[in-house]
């Protein structure tokens, strides 16, 4: 397909060479442009950079964290972590919205919540979705069925001194081994977290908390969640330098090259008051889209509208033009 | 080594710890520097080299 073109499209050229007529059409001189030629170059060109690049480099190839990996890796971290579920103090029973109803865990702007403005659309609860529900689901060990048995049958207010009274002596022994936790009044709490361990290790939590009543199991955020309340994943991503502090936004696995273009939005994450504030995304949030509709602005924004004066890069893409008309144009 | 190992075995191996760079509040991986790099020469390039010639119509 070869279509015409102006010789010189820039406004200022045709203003100069050619005065418009009453009708609006182009008066000045055509140049044939093949739009299809350059379409399909730029195409094979980027197929060929595509398929050569990634046989030469691959691409990452870091292994998937899941349940059994990390109940298998880091015991202690695992059964840590379920204590924290099982008491209702991990950082997914504390989010809010969308998982939990906890008033004042949400970031804000101003008096604006935006996370809880869309409610709880993913209601979980740690202890019943994370700890009860699959032991429950997944019977065969009878002293962990008389745990279960046991805790069920206990009222709530006693279900949290057993689980809290845990997770507190868990956190006190050492290197949080639970074989070195002070003895206690902590009810069927170590069987049942014994137990889920063994589910853990066995494979089958990953499962137990992917069933989702249907054929297809593609919804992965109670696994996910209940990972990412435990240190081992932010460990894993702390040592690739995916963490939020280490400009993670923009960094990938091993030796490649990150979303580099993230710059701006990892950067206020590294400066006060972003690093320091439990209101950084909504801050962020609102950085960005201010700084976003700046840019949308730029032609109507006295100053910034005129930096091409100062810095005149068009000069240089048109620099045939200028050479052949003088300097005075700009 | 097995025929589709060698097969998925690139000849360059990038999965291995990334080196970074420190400077100040400023952290960016090595991988991430060389291709800003690359960006800025293709720009560059892009506006220093001569654009092709079209034949002039009229």
């Amino acid at each position: 397909m070869t279509t015409t073109a102006p010789v010189a499209s820039s406004p200022v050229v045709r203003a100069e060479r050619a005065p418009q007529p009453s009708d609006g059409s182009w008066q000045g001189r055509n140049r044939e442009y093949d739009l299809l030629k350059e379409f399909v170059v730029a195409l094979v060109v980027v197929a060929l950079l595509a398929a050569g690049l990634a046989a030469l480099f691959s691409s990452p190839d870091e292994h998937q964290v899941t349940l059994t990996s990390w109940s298998t890796a880091a015991p202690t971290d695992f059964v840590a972590t379920a204590a924290t579920e099982l008491d209702g103090t991990s950082g997914t029973a504390t989010y809010g919205a969308p998982y939990t109803r906890t008033p004042d865990a949400a970031q804000k702007i101003g008096p604006v919540s935006l996370q809880h403005i869309a409610g709880v659309t993913h209601p979980i609860n740690t202890s019943t979705d994370f700890i009860t529900g699959p032991l429950a689901s997944l019977p065969g060990d009878p002293t962990v069925s008389a745990a279960l048995a046991q805790w069920t049958a206990a009222s709530a207010a006693q279900q949290q001194s057993w689980s809290g009274s845990y997770d507190a002596a868990l956190q006190k022994a050492a290197g949080n081994d639970p074989a070195k936790v002070a003895p206690g009044s902590y009810g069927p709490v170590p069987t049942m977290l014994t137990g889920l361990l063994r589910l853990a290790q066995a494979g089958r939590l990953d499962g137990a908390l992917l069933l989702q009543g249907s054929f297809y199991q593609t919804d992965y955020t109670k696994p996910l969640l209940f990972i990412a309340d435990g240190s081992y994943l932010a460990d894993k991503g702390g040592a690739e330098h995916l963490a939020g502090e280490q400009w993670g936004m923009m960094n990938e696995t091993g030796s490649y090259p990150g979303q580099a273009w993230l710059w701006l939005y990892t950067f206020w994450y590294q400066v006060k008051p972003f690093s320091t504030s439990g209101n950084a995304d909504a801050l962020v949030m609102v950085v960005m889209t201010v700084l976003s509709i700046g840019l949308i602005s730029v032609p109507f924004l006295p100053g910034i509208r005129s930096i091409p004066k100062w810095i005149p890069v068009h000069r240089i893409i048109w620099r045939d033009y200028y050479r052949n008309t003088g300097s005075s144009t700009s | 080594m097995m025929p589709l190992q060698l097969l998925a075995t690139s000849p360059v191996n990038l999965n291995h710890r990334g080196h970074y760079l420190h400077w100040g509040v400023i952290q960016i991986s090595v991988a991430n520097l060389v291709v800003i790099s690359l960006m800025l020469l293709l720009f560059a390039a892009a506006l220093l080299l001569p654009f092709p010639k079209g034949r002039a119509s009229r």
